[in-house]
């Protein structure tokens, strides 16, 4: 029979792995793509799409931003959307596709550029106040 | 009337020749529009000039640096200053991501005339360009008047493009 100051280093390592695996378990993984389209110079259509990943993603999660969540809410395009600017400048410097179209007809020029981040798997930790997502690479 | 019958041989003849004269010089003048569309149709354009002494050329051990400023406008329809900056900024971000786009890869240009009775109806050309820009950086934003400006920069290393 094990005595109490026996059983400590075990019960520590056992309460070790329960607090990795669901720390492990609550990081989600998100599809996230971008889009919007610049006419004339001028912001004409946004669209963020936000999906919970079916499947597991592979590769190596890259540097992670962190973003507010006062409000402590559980939907991330809600949350991206208040911290907006603030993963722009984050995904500005991932892989985006710029598409420019510029037509000039008896000397009237309208131009439209489409920026789209590609569907792009997130690591997202939700914590009390804060969430950390790091994209996938 | 002899005369008058090798008098209207003798013209016949030299405006047939007038004639053959004009065609070929039309020929002449129209050559070389035809042999560079025919040039380019077969992918076989002359190659590009060589870099000029100021242009940067990326080279094994020297990176290159681009650096670009965006324009954007706000919307008329906004809500607040700071709204009309943020939806200002991102269409100024586009704007340079499209400048970056273009220094590096290229643009595609198409031109169109239409004319009609000896005067131009209708002119259009069209630009385009399309790429995957990666690791471009936001150097410097400013917003004055209503127009914001991003300058934007990347830099390229050889080790990128050579595979």
């Amino acid at each position: 029979m094990r005595s109490r100051d026996g059983n400590r280093p075990f019960t520590f390592s056992i309460c070790t792995l329960i607090l990795l695996t669901s720390l492990t378990l609550h990081a989600k993984e998100y599809f996230i793509s971008y889009r919007y389209v610049v006419k004339d110079a001028t912001l004409y259509n946004e669209t963020l799409y936000v999906s919970s990943a079916m499947q597991k993603c592979s590769g190596v999660p890259q540097e992670a931003i962190v973003l507010e969540n006062s409000k402590k809410s559980n939907s991330l395009k809600e949350i991206l959307l208040k911290n907006i600017d603030h993963f722009l400048s984050h995904v500005n410097k991932l892989a985006l596709d710029v598409k420019h179209t510029e037509k000039t007809k008896n000397l009237h020029n309208s131009s439209t550029t489409i920026l789209t981040l590609k569907t792009t798997c997130f690591k997202v930790d939700f914590n009390d106040n804060f969430v950390t997502i790091a994209p996938f690479k | 009337m002899k005369y008058s019958l090798l008098l209207a041989a003798l013209l016949s003849a030299s405006s047939l020749m007038a004639v053959d004269t004009v065609q070929a010089q039309d020929s002449q003048e129209q050559q070389p529009a035809q042999s560079i569309t025919v040039e380019c149709a077969t992918n076989e354009c002359p190659p590009p000039p060589p870099a000029l002494e100021d242009e940067p050329v990326l080279t094994h051990n020297k990176d290159v640096l681009i650096s670009v400023t965006g324009q954007g406008v706000a919307p008329m329809n906004t809500t607040s200053p700071a709204q009309a900056y943020a939806l200002a900024k991102r269409a100024a971000v586009a704007d340079a991501y499209r400048m970056i786009a273009e220094k590096v890869k290229g643009v595609r240009v198409d031109g169109e005339d239409l004319i009609k009775n000896m005067m131009v109806k209708r002119s259009t050309v069209r630009t385009s360009v399309q790429a995957m820009v990666k690791n471009a950086n936001v150097v410097e934003t400013t917003f004055k008047d209503g127009l914001c400006e991003v300058e934007m920069e990347i830099v390229l290393s050889h080790s990128q493009f050579a595979r």
